[in-house]
């Protein structure tokens, strides 16, 4: 009885009669931010502030002719790939404080852009990666 | 800053490979890119049947470019470092969004802008 309960709001609110799912809230896209290797951190712990619940780190080199990366003021070429699952409600809110940190933290130049995700598996885990609270609370009840 | 404007290549290629990309890449009009190390994995029978020896090793490179040059990088990566060969490299790029923290890239033109009308001058 849960279990239909359960499907019964996600119809509602995601699913569609032709099996195919349209999300037209809160979409979610992959920031990905390149920052310098001792900065991943920070940019992590300030990127999780924005609703964010699942990030993960690569760490790359990179290639930037030596005038145009001290110019960036990324000294050294270490580098840190996030990828940061991000719901687009609080995408604007990130870009905009991720390029003010880029203009004024020294030596905290990156790059951010975002990649749009077309699909995702799982309610639960739709719900897990855009932050959405109330609907795991309703789901308890 | 949102539309898709720029486009993300993904070039996998063999360890050591990088500087070629990267070289193939700027001669086509990229800046920069961040380099990956991967491991790569291939199905064995299939490398013991074509007697190829896939290394595991691997670099993705990672270069951001303006939606405009993506062909003309693709194609130079494709004749530099594709298949055929010693990189076996495979490219494909990805439409993004709202990209942020590229204004350093953004001055250069305009310096050539300056050349330019110097010489109009």
């Amino acid at each position: 009885m849960a279990e239909s309960k359960r499907t019964g709001i996600a119809r509602r609110f995601y699913g569609k009669a032709d099996g195919r799912s349209r999300v037209s809230m809160n979409r979610l896209k992959i920031l990905v931010t390149i920052v310098n290797r001792a900065k991943a951190d920070f940019y992590m712990d300030h990127i999780q502030s924005f609703g964010v619940n699942m990030q993960m780190v690569v760490f790359g080199h990179g290639t930037a002719p030596r005038e145009i990366a001290t110019a960036m003021g990324l000294a050294d070429s270490e580098r840190a790939v996030v990828f940061s699952v991000i719901g687009e409600n609080h995408l604007r809110a990130a870009l905009d404080s991720l390029a003010e940190k880029f203009n004024t933290i020294a030596g905290g130049k990156g790059i951010a852009y975002t990649i749009p995700m077309s699909s995702i598996i799982g309610k639960s885990i739709f719900n897990f990666l855009s932050d959405n609270r109330d609907a795991v609370r309703r789901n308890e009840k | 800053m949102s539309g898709f404007n720029h486009e993300v290549i993904l070039c996998i290629v063999n360890n050591g490979f990088s500087e070629t990309v990267m070289e193939a890449a700027k001669d086509a009009g990229a800046r920069g890119g961040t380099i990956l190390n991967a491991r790569g994995t291939a199905n064995k029978e299939a490398e013991s049947f074509f007697h190829i020896a896939i290394q595991p090793e691997k670099e993705i490179v990672m270069i951001l470019v303006d939606a405009k040059i993506k062909d003309a990088v693709l194609h130079a990566l494709y004749q530099k470092a594709g298949l055929d060969t010693m990189g076996q490299g495979i490219a494909f790029s990805i439409p993004v969004e709202n990209v942020v923290g590229l204004t350093p890239w953004k001055t250069e033109p305009k310096e050539g802008d300056k050349a330019a009308e110097k010489k109009a001058d």
